[in-house]
């Protein structure tokens, strides 16, 4: 439960507030961090600590796309496909990506649940694409090659067990 | 008051509140801005899109600050390049709107072809078919074909029940958020909201119980598409097919225009039937909206549990007789018994019922008691001194206003009440919520103050010390009209008052317009009288009597007991009927023996015993004779709500073969009767003679009852794109009768209370009354059944503890000759030393007000 795992940090959050229902959408990546997604569950359980209707809860996770409500690989990648990034080639990049990690050309999240690949909107790097986001964490200026390099060292990095990413 | 202001609207100068939103003021002057998201009792968002428009401002002259004019001598106007939103825009000063323009045109076509990318037009199978605000639009403003790919339109769920009651079809949703704005900003329950975004979004609930106001037949009213329908009327008739009947509510105190859709349904062979339960719009009662109670609370006007035909008890067998049999038995038995003859009226009579009731009692003897049940409530003198004024409008009441709310759960008692606090607290009126208990009103109060039960006079008492101390006295008022006030300014001297009291009359003190619910949860009959009299004190003391929004509301049990007080009827004649214990009773439309345990005895003990009701109750039992009556739904006459307006309803369904309106009954039996004139021949000529007799229903006539006038907003026909699908009331507003504080040649008695409370050792029951309860006119409407909980009693945890009792446990309960078994639950929502028992939701009677009682865990 988040209230006992991480109180001191709940505790922060509300008091950077007014009222509870403000550190909403701060809980809410605090339990995503916890527990990867945010099943109905975990929306309850927030619902619970900033006093609102679950519904409410889960409007907000519904309207923002870096909540999900749906269970993500360790690894989440966010390729931007916007027509910036797919005149540098982001498209050929998206799908070589898929094609490397076994999965369909509209992306999912690999068997073993190490990795999802998603393609998104904007994520404001048109400069430096291709590009993707994994866990929040920018990479830029990549290619084929590079992606492959970072995909074996994030398995590398689970392998070991500790999952530390980024 | 709202300053005046002139604006453009199409080339012509319109005056319009300043500040009023821009597509109410074009309506209130008949211009239509075609709308989906706005709707005049929400706030604006803008999101459909629909109502844009051009807008522009008078061009001013910089030098001379006068408005610059062409060649031709017109006002030049200053247009914004792109259109506006009229929604969002409120009405200044120079402000020019173009509604009939080319780009204005194109704007609202291409909005409509948006729209229906994916609308499914299922029209054909949708229950909105035919009063749908999506049609009429489209057809007026819309593109007669499609450009988008068929293959392309979303395909989503189309049967989500948001609840129990209402169910979602996600394709025809077009996302005005209306229904989530409703239960946000109306009722308070933020239970729905949009999840996702773009061509995704979508209406969802995840709140346990989900969706289960009890406001929640309203949203699909506003719904301007066929997205939210009730389970009541889904798939049940086409709109067109529907006959439109004015009525009342028969369920509560606030009596609520409905409007009963009928047709002539196959279901009920072939005779005209009840659909549904519309609201009907009544701006100075529940404006346009009703509750679940209302709408889905119709079934038992033609539940197969009705009686429909009279029936005489011969040795403990029911054998049928003719209405003629049961008059002259009847009537062979009041003149034996005369004097030793009780008459006992329920409070969903009409107010023709009551009058031949009390025509028949009359007839028998002069002395006959006329009792009401129930006859927990009194004070008809404090109302007919400072009832609320004539002309309130509990929509008015706002920051100039303060509100008292005493001995009453409103929101289970009166819900559309309760809507109009809470509204009206949101608007900045202060309001005071003051019971025993927590209830759902607290939230939105200013001050909720809690009492010991048995307390409440004293507390109320106490504002009027507090508004002595406070120099709040409006002298002059007093000393025009008050009677009595050298005495009770005595009593008020030095009194002590415990803090909260103090803060809470605080709040309540120099408001421009106070008003005063009382209800009587946890008061005896005697004790009532008293808090109503501390409720007239203060109104009195403070100068808010005799006008409108200002005044006492109490918050009677059922539809018509305002009726039923006016008529003659009283609280204490039922308990002085129940001391006496007459030989014979004539009983009419109420279930004594159900709601108090001593009445099996008593009328067991009766000789005689006739009933007027449609279900064979408890009371009915233990009857001789039973005589058929009808519901509101199947007849014509007059309801007085709790605002003390009397109001019409009319025959709506055909009645069930081989029932009579209560009031013919008694009519009959009259005329059987030595010196009985012949019954009248129509509700409308009995509804004359009232007006002849008693004094306050002299212009009661049903012609004026029936009158109407325009009100703002517009709904229902042309305009239910704008207001819903609420009805306009072509029925009749009503009329209120003025109380003597309205009448400047009366005096208005101030007088001491008695404050002292029952003394109580040990556990304490105080009834409570639910909206949803087992009552017999509730029953029947199976689709809610679900929402009437199982008998159960509340208990603090403090008590349970020491009692060894926990949630969920089966006890029993004793108090007096009471015995009820229930489910216990365990929480802090009852004072320690009270146990909190839901009226009517079992078999057996519950314990009278206020009595000690013993709660045991039962074994096993």
């Amino acid at each position: 439960m988040l209230a006992e795992k991480h109180a001191e940090r709940i505790e922060k959050i509300f008091a950077k507030y007014p009222d509870k229902r403000s550190g909403v959408m701060a809980l809410l990546y605090l339990a995503q961090e916890e527990y990867g997604w945010l099943s109905e569950e975990v929306l309850r359980e927030v619902a619970e600590l900033c006093d609102i209707d679950p519904t409410q809860v889960r409007s907000i996770a519904g309207f923002y796309t870096m909540y999900s409500e749906k269970p993500k690989g360790k690894f989440w990648l966010q390729v931007c496909t916007d027509l910036p990034c797919a005149l540098r080639g982001a498209d050929e990049f998206f799908s070589g990506l898929c094609a490397y990690l076994g999965l369909g050309e509209r992306g999912g999240t690999t068997e073993d649940g190490l990795f999802t690949v998603e393609p998104v909107m904007c994520l404001a790097a048109c400069d430096k694409a291709p590009m993707l986001q994994c866990n929040f964490h920018y990479h830029e200026n990549l290619d084929l090659e590079k992606v492959k390099m970072l995909v074996e060292q994030w398995r590398a990095e689970a392998g070991q067990g500790d999952g530390a990413v980024g | 008051m709202t300053e005046t202001i002139t604006i453009i609207i199409d080339g012509q100068d319109y005056q319009v509140p300043r500040g009023m939103n821009l597509v109410d003021a074009a309506k209130m002057h008949g211009v239509d801005i075609p709308v989906f998201c706005h709707h005049p009792k929400l706030e604006p968002v803008g999101m459909c899109r629909m109502c844009l428009v051009e807008l522009g401002s008078l061009a001013v002259n910089r030098e001379t600050g006068q408005p610059e004019r062409d060649e031709n001598g017109q006002p030049v106007v200053r247009w914004f390049p792109k259109l506006q939103t009229a929604c969002t825009q409120e009405a200044s000063p120079g402000m020019a709107v173009r509604t009939d323009s080319a780009a204005v045109a194109q704007a609202r076509y291409n909005v409509l072809e948006f729209l229906l990318t994916s609308h499914p037009l299922d029209c054909p199978i949708c229950d909105k078919g035919g009063e749908c605000p999506l049609q009429e639009l489209t057809m007026a403003y819309g593109p007669g074909q499609s450009r988008f790919i068929y293959d392309d339109k979303m395909h989503l769920a189309k049967q989500i029940p948001l609840g129990d009651l209402i169910c979602l079809d996600r394709e025809r949703c077009i996302q005005c958020a209306r229904c989530i704005r409703f239960c946000d900003e109306i009722v308070g329950d933020e239970v729905l909201a949009f999840h996702e975004r773009g061509r995704r979004l979508q209406i969802i609930t995840i709140s346990d119980p989900p969706f289960d106001t009890k406001f929640s037949g309203n949203t699909t009213d506003i719904c301007p598409v066929g997205a939210l329908t009730t389970v009541d009327f889904r798939f049940g008739a086409r709109p067109w097919e529907l006959d439109e009947v004015a009525s009342i509510c028969p369920h509560c105190p606030v009596g609520c225009n409905i409007s009963a859709s009928t047709r002539l349904d196959r279901d009920f062979g072939g005779r005209k039937m009840i659909k549904r339960i519309m609201p009907r719009q009544n701006e100075a009662v529940n404006e346009i909206w009703i509750c679940d109670k209302g709408r889905f609370g119709h079934h038992h006007s033609r539940s197969e549990e009705r009686l429909t035909q009279p029936m005489i008890r011969r040795d403990e067998e029911w054998v049928p007789i003719t209405w003629e049999t049961a008059y002259r038995e009847i009537a062979a038995q009041l003149a034996r018994h005369g004097r030793e003859s009780g008459f006992l009226a329920g409070a969903s009579l009409s107010n023709e019922d009551l009058w031949e009731l009390r025509k028949l009692a009359r007839l028998t003897h002069a002395d006959c008691s006329l009792g009401v049940w129930p006859a927990t409530m009194g004070g008809i003198e404090q109302v007919t001194q400072v009832g609320v004024g004539v002309g309130t409008r509990l929509q008015d009441l706002g920051p100039d206003s303060a509100i008292l709310v005493i001995a009453s759960d409103l929101d289970e008692e009166a819900p559309i009440w309760w809507l109009q606090v809470k509204q009206a607290a949101d608007r900045g009126a202060k309001v005071v919520a003051a019971n025993g208990r927590a209830t759902k009103l607290d939230q939105y109060a200013t001050v909720a103050l809690r009492y010991p039960y048995g307390e409440a006079v004293a507390a109320l008492n106490s504002f009027a010390v507090i508004a002595r101390r406070s120099n709040a006295i409006d002298e002059a008022f007093v000393a025009a009209r008050a009677e009595g006030f050298a005495e009770f300014d005595a009593s008020l001297k030095g009194a002590r008052v415990p803090k909260p009291y103090a803060e809470a009359a605080q709040a309540l003190l120099g408001a421009k317009d106070l008003v005063v619910f009382v209800g009587g949860e946890g008061v005896t009959l005697a004790q009532h009288g008293e808090l109503m009299q501390a409720a007239a004190n203060l109104l009195i003391l403070t100068g808010h009597a005799g006008r409108a929004n200002n005044g006492l509301i109490p918050v009677w049990p059922g539809a018509n007991m305002q009726g039923a007080l006016d008529m003659g009827f009283g609280p204490q004649a039922t308990h002085d009927l129940i001391a006496q214990r007459p030989a014979m009773w004539i009983i009419a439309e109420a279930d004594p023996v159900a709601e108090d345990a001593r009445m099996a005895e008593v009328l067991v003990g009766a000789e005689f015993v006739a009933l007027a009701t449609q279900f064979m109750t408890p009371t009915a039992e233990k009857a001789h004779v039973l005589l058929p009556v009808q519901s509101f739904a199947e007849r014509e006459g007059t309801f007085t709500n709790g605002l003390r307006r009397v109001q019409r309803f009319y025959m709506a369904q055909t009645p069930l073969e081989g029932t009579l309106p209560a009031w013919k009954v008694f009519a009959h039996i009259s005329s059987s009767m030595p010196g009985g004139a012949k019954p009248r021949i129509a509700p409308g000529l009995v509804m004359r003679d009232i007006t002849q007799h008693v004094l306050r229903y002299a212009e009661m006539s049903y012609p004026n009852l029936a009158h109407v006038e325009p009100q703002f907003p517009l709904v229902g026909g042309e305009d239910m794109y704008y207001g819903g699908t609420a009805y306009s009331n072509h029925g009749g507003l009503g009329v209120q009768w003025a109380t003597n504080a309205e009448k400047e040649k009366y005096s208005l008695a101030v007088r001491p209370v008695d404050v002292a409370r029952p003394r109580l050792d040990g556990l304490a029951v105080v009834p409570v009354r639910l909206l949803y309860d087992r009552e017999p006119l509730f029953a029947p409407s199976s689709i809610m059944h679900q929402r009437v909980p199982a008998p159960y009693v509340e208990l603090n945890v403090r008590d349970a503890e020491a009692l060894g009792i926990a949630e969920g446990d089966a006890v029993m309960l004793t108090a007096d000759d009471v015995q009820m078994a229930a489910e216990a639950r365990v929480n802090s929502h009852a004072p320690a030393g009270t146990v909190l028992v839901p009226q009517r939701l079992g078999a057996t009677p519950i314990p009278a007000t206020l009595v000690e009682c013993v709660v045991q865990k039962m074994e096993g």
